[in-house]
């Protein structure tokens, strides 16, 4: 169930924590982790915390430095909180006094909070993920690339050649496909490469593709391709490819190999092995490569921001427009740059922001398994995707992705919105036709008080089934606080024995009593318990036989008795931890990176901006794509 | 003049790029003395949504002098190629899945077993370069997954599936590994790209220099393992001249593009064991191409969804899949090989995994084997057996046939006789009295039921007694169902119901009781 827990909210903790920490005298910056506070942990952590097995995984005899301390900066909030609660060392053990442990939290606050310096992140050139290679081809190609399958009605079939032939990326460190750093080149995806662009570059030079063709080469005759429009073809191709001007004689270097071609049909075989190089070529499959700058920090060059901003909003290389601007210089005009944004984000490729990003951060694949039935699974499914496509093109505030009364849902889906369907239009099936997969139809929520928001949506309920699932989710996803795998040897809930007649809550809750569970499951289970109203299905269930506590208590004290009462709550005092969770994993997606803890100070400088303006889903890109991180980077050098 | 052109050379050619009956000017290298035995294929073409029985079926004539019935019109020129059986089949009704599961296992519980396709493949698969190939049209149907299989490993787990002729052409024909052009191509690439990241390296940072020597890595691996190829692999033809298919807009185009790639696989001997859906099991696609704009599931359960035009769209998709088993028919027996044609040294089972498509009665299968197999069978019969016989008793004998050595296939140990010149127990009917009576309440009537030929009252059922007008059967679904019609049709029965009498008309349209005269009662499992 943890397999979601490589998705680290990065600074989540600490929001929880700052709810009961007492105001500290010291600043901590003359605390030191290799005089300080590397011999508490020795003392008191580092006998379980260590060797082949350490408890939680987590082994502090190999952080030996304040650089290794900083690797994991994500550790120390928790284990502040863990110390300060009295969680950890466990009870029979020796325990640190309080003065260690403010030692321990002024250092935590100084070096990963307060006093943290900003920089981008060193700049390191990244393969394109197979969903933005699809995009990019069409793109350069003008066409999708197509697999021949016929598609009926509760069918699945995989329509585009790209994505059916290439694997599919493996989530990386910051828990998005785009992150590719961890997933190399392989002899295995080189062939699929090299198959799809033989298939693309047959396809291309059809006769059905000519519009397509004539992009670059201009209007083709009666006659045929000419030498010069192959010329230019291959000129203004190789441009767009690469993404960035190419030198004059780099451009020449391919033209050598198409002159003096001795047909048409010759030349063309010629301007298809040209093209394929430039398809197979490292500046193609990766971006960065062709990126300008001497080593040290700086502005990332015009291309590269404009290349940037595309595969953010788009998941897709810039167009022409973006291009001229880059090329003019003119990104680095913050008035211009920031009408790009609206451009981009105004444009329908800007679903990316819901169909890739979204849809990560939120698993929300995992509805594609609720149920076998493809019409009804499509239709939970497109909940969420429309109602986060919803939020990006109506520009609405954050908090609106948990707490809202606009509503999506069709015939499939009407029957969890009993008090409002009847606002639906009348729906007449055509004949002959079993099922069919309908569009939603945006309602506004009048009487069904038990729907609205992300949270209490069909589909997702019922892709986390259970509340541990539910409470691990919303932990993860939402409030972006990191968890670690549960033990091992967890076991079953026990069964009621003769004579017991305890709920299921009951039972689970002396289940997980123990200390080594508790410090999870203290904040799981009241979050995931909030929702036990809904059943697996995601119905609502307002009655039953057996009554259904739905009632908790957050580790902040605060109390609710039920979803409502914590809805209430997470967009109130959780709020500010909800945004910085939001503008984390935004980031982390823009970036294609994991965030570090040097990217704190960036973070909260988006945060604040967002809560001071109230902010919306619009202004979280475009603070996105103008922090330092996105715009700037660092470039080794050769001694480093 | 001799127009025998040696096969390899030709293929090595450009001729290849001919259009394809020119082909069949080729010949065997080495003349008519030291012929090597043709090799011998096996290739199924599966119906989805079963038929609409009085269309489909022959009723009466004998194993040589018969006429085919209206569907089979679109092959009928292949009569002398074909051996018709009839009679193959359960006692059951069965579920789409357990009929898609039973066209090649034989059974529908035969679960935990390879297909015989797949039996039969690792018989006669050894040699090529494709042991089999396991082809489609459509997606996956989840809410059924085994409507979309016909093809299962030795675990009985499903095989995937292929639906694109393009990727199946280029799989086939232009393997960059197999062929001394495209292995030619590939190297050259393979050395500019290397050209061009060793030249970036040279300009680069230090994290560039990483992710290019990753690059590069796979560069100098792809090359070294042509390197190694060269060494190991013979000269093979030039399949790469072979036009590609293109511009495929609709079903019609992609499956006579795919059986035009089958039959050149065969042709080229690059594979011997293919098998090909037209569609899913209970298949939902619609026959816009053809006119029609209901799904062809839906048109299949013409029974509920009667109406005149619901029954000529079914009929009409139903014709469209004859018509492409005669196509495949006709470029079998284009190709010239060896001896004789393609289809002379092939197996084609062609056939369905229900009779009836509205209740899915499991009696009555079409089922249809083309092609001689190289002396295999004997065709331009039609076989109709004395009893119900089991899918697996048919594909016993075929495994044995192809000398997969099988006692027993789907829990039959008996193979199915007739295929060949062996005797077979035929189909008699014994001789049996009509009648029909009344007595005030209910009607009871003898005789042979049989499907209305009449389109427009498609639904109707009628009970032929002698020397009197046929008692109509206009019922329910739920009676036509209760009491499986569809299982008995073609058969005598006697049957017990109420309804009216007008003049010489007799109509039932509640039933009572149904028995028959000499049969088996059809199974009530879902089978």
């Amino acid at each position: 169930m943890h397999a979601l827990s490589h998705f680290l909210g990065v600074f989540g903790s600490v929001m929880f924590l700052t709810a009961f920490i007492m105001p500290v005298v010291s600043d901590g910056a003359d605390v030191s982790y290799e005089k300080d506070v590397r011999p508490l942990l020795a003392k008191y952590c580092v006998a379980c915390h260590s060797g082949n097995e350490p408890s939680a995984r987590l082994d502090f005899s190999i952080i030996k430095s304040q650089q290794d301390a900083n690797a994991s900066f994500e550790t120390w909030g928790r284990v502040v909180e863990l110390l300060k609660s009295g969680e950890m060392p466990p009870e029979d053990e020796k325990r640190p006094s309080n003065v260690d442990i403010e030692k321990m939290e002024s250092w935590y606050r100084s070096r990963f909070i307060d006093n943290v310096e900003p920089r981008p992140a060193d700049f390191r050139p990244r393969r394109l993920s197979a969903y933005e290679y699809r995009n990019t081809l069409r793109s350069l190609l003008g066409f999708d690339l197509e697999v021949n399958i016929i598609e009926a009605e509760q069918t699945i079939a995989e329509k585009s050649l790209v994505m059916k032939l290439l694997p599919l990326d493996p989530p990386g460190k910051s828990g998005f496909r785009n992150d590719t750093s961890g997933n190399p080149l392989t002899t295995v995806i080189w062939d699929q490469y090299s198959y799809l662009i033989d298939a693309g570059l047959e396809a291309f030079f059809s006769p059905g593709h000519q519009t397509e063709l004539e992009v670059y080469s201009g209007p083709i005759s009666e006659s045929g391709l000419s030498n010069e429009q192959a010329n230019r073809l291959l000129r203004s191709f190789m441009t767009r490819a690469y993404r960035r001007p190419v030198e004059t004689f780099e451009l020449d270097r391919l033209m050598i190999h198409i002159e003096g071609a001795s047909s048409t049909e010759e030349l063309i075989k010629r301007l298809k092995t040209e093209l394929k190089v430039v398809l197979m070529s490292p500046e193609f499959l990766y971006r960065g490569l062709l990126m300008r700058g001497n080593p040290g920090q700086q502005p990332v060059d015009q291309f590269e921001l404009a290349e940037r901003l595309s595969y953010f909003i788009w998941g897709d290389m810039p167009d022409a427009e973006l291009m001229r601007k880059a090329s003019l210089g003119e990104l680095s005009k913050p008035e211009i740059y920031r009408s790009e944004i609206v451009r981009l984000l105004d444009d329908p490729k800007s679903r990316n922001l819901t169909e890739d990003f979204a849809v990560q951060w939120f698993s929300l694949d995992e509805i594609d398994h609720v149920s076998d039935n493809v019409p009804y699974a499509v239709a939970l499914k497109s909940q969420p995707l429309d109602f986060v496509k919803y939020l990006f093109a109506a520009d609405r505030p954050l908090l609106e992705l948990i707490d809202s009364d606009v509503a999506y849902f069709n015939t499939l889906t009407s029957r969890f919105y009993p008090q409002d369907r009847k606002q639906l239009a009348k729906y007449r099936k055509p004949k002959g036709i079993e099922v069919e997969i309908v569009p939603n139809q945006q309602i506004r929520l009048q009487d069904t008080s038990e729907r609205g928001g992300l949270l209490t949506m069909p589909g997702v309920l019922a892709m986390n089934k259970g509340p541990v699932l539910r409470g691990v989710w919303m932990l993860e996803r939402l409030l972006g606080e990191p968890l670690p795998d549960p033990p091992p040897d967890v076991g079953q809930i026990p069964k009621n024995r003769n004579g017991q007649t305890l709920t299921f809550r009951e039972r689970f809750e002396l289940h997980r009593s123990k200390p080594a569970c508790a410090v999870c499951h203290d904040k799981i289970d009241p979050l995931g318990f909030s929702l036990e109203r809904y059943d697996k299905s995601g119905a609502f269930v307002a009655k039953s036989g057996e009554a259904i506590d739905t009632s908790g208590q957050l580790p902040s004290g605060e109390k609710f008795s039920t979803y409502q009462e914590l809805k209430e709550i997470l967009v109130t005092s959780q709020r500010d931890q909800i945004v910085r969770n939001i503008v984390q994993k935004t980031m982390s997606y823009a970036l294609c990176r994991k965030l570090e803890y040097y990217d704190r100070p960036s973070v909260d400088k988006i945060v604040n901006e967002l809560n001071r303006s109230d902010g919306t889903y619009r202004d979280l890109i475009r603070l996105v794509a103008e922090s330092l991180p996105f715009r700037e980077t660092i470039i080794k050098g050769e001694s480093e | 003049m001799n127009w025998r052109i040696p096969r390899r050379t030709f293929l090595r050619g450009v001729g290849a790029m001919l259009p394809l009956p020119f082909l069949n000017l080729m010949e065997n290298e080495g003349g008519a003395a030291n012929i090597e035995k043709a090799p011998v294929r096996f290739m199924t073409l599966f119906k989805p949504n079963g038929v609409h029985p009085p269309s489909w079926n022959i009723n009466g004539g004998k194993e040589n002098d018969f006429r085919m019935s209206p569907l089979m019109r679109p092959f009928a020129s292949h009569k002398q190629d074909l051996l018709i059986l009839d009679n193959m089949g359960d006692f059951g009704f069965s579920s789409h899945a357990n009929s898609t599961r039973r066209f090649l296992s034989g059974h529908h519980k035969n679960t935990k077993s390879a297909s015989m396709d797949q039996l039969i493949a690792d018989q006669i698969g050894q040699e090529t370069v494709h042991r089999s190939l396991e082809l489609t049209t459509e997606g996956l149907f989840p809410n059924q997954i085994g409507c979309s299989y016909i093809s299962y490993d030795t675990n009985g787990d499903p095989i995937p599936r292929e639906s694109d002729p393009q990727l199946v052409f280029d799989r086939l024909f232009r393997n960059p590994l197999q062929h001394p052009a495209k292995r030619k191509e590939m190297v050259s690439l393979l050395d500019r790209v290397g050209e061009d990241a060793k030249k970036l390296q040279r300009k680069a940072g230090v994290e560039d220099r990483l992710i290019l020597d990753e690059y590069l890595s796979v560069v100098r691996d792809a090359e070294q393992r042509l390197e190694n190829l060269k060494s190991t692999s013979s000269e093979s033809p030039e399949l790469t001249k072979f036009m590609r298919p293109d511009g495929l807009s609709n079903l019609n185009e992609q499956v006579d593009a795919m059986l035009d790639i089958i039959a050149l696989a065969f042709w080229t001997d690059s594979t011997r064991c293919v098998t090909y859906m037209l569609g899913n099991s209970n298949s939902r696609m619609i026959f816009d191409f053809l006119g029609i704009k209901e799904q062809h599931h839906y048109l299949s359960h013409f029974f509920r969804n009667f109406s005149r035009d619901n029954i000529e769209a079914l009929l009409k998709i139903s014709e469209w899949h004859m018509e492409k088993f005669n196509y495949l028919l006709t470029k079998l027996k284009s190709y010239k090989d060896q001896n004789g044609t393609l289809l002379e040294n092939s197996v084609v089972l062609f056939g369905s995994g229900m009779g009836h498509s509205d209740n899915h009665t499991a009696t009555r299968i079409p089922m249809i084997l083309a092609g001689q197999g190289g002396g295999m069978l004997k065709t331009g019969r039609y076989v109709r057996y004395s009893q119900n016989q089991q899918i697996g008793k048919l594909h016993l004998s075929l495994l044995q046939k192809f000398g997969v050595e099988k006692a027993a296939y789907a829990q039959n140990s008996t193979a199915l006789a007739g295929l060949d010149s062996s005797d077979y127990e035929a189909f008699q009917e014994p001789s049996f009295e009509s009648w029909v009576k009344s007595d005030g309440q209910s009607i009871t009537v003898q005789g042979r039921l049989r499907m209305s030929d009449d389109l427009d009252e498609a639904k109707l059922f009628f009970v032929d007694v002698e020397d009197q007008r046929s008692v109509r059967i206009d019922v329910s679904f739920g009676d036509f169902h209760h009491f499986n019609l569809a299982y008995h049709c073609g058969t005598p029965i006697t049957l017990t119901g109420t309804g009216k009498q007008t003049g010489s008309q007799y109509v039932i349209t509640k039933l009572t009781e149904l028995n028959s005269l000499f049969g088996k009662k059809p199974g009530t499992q879902n089978g």
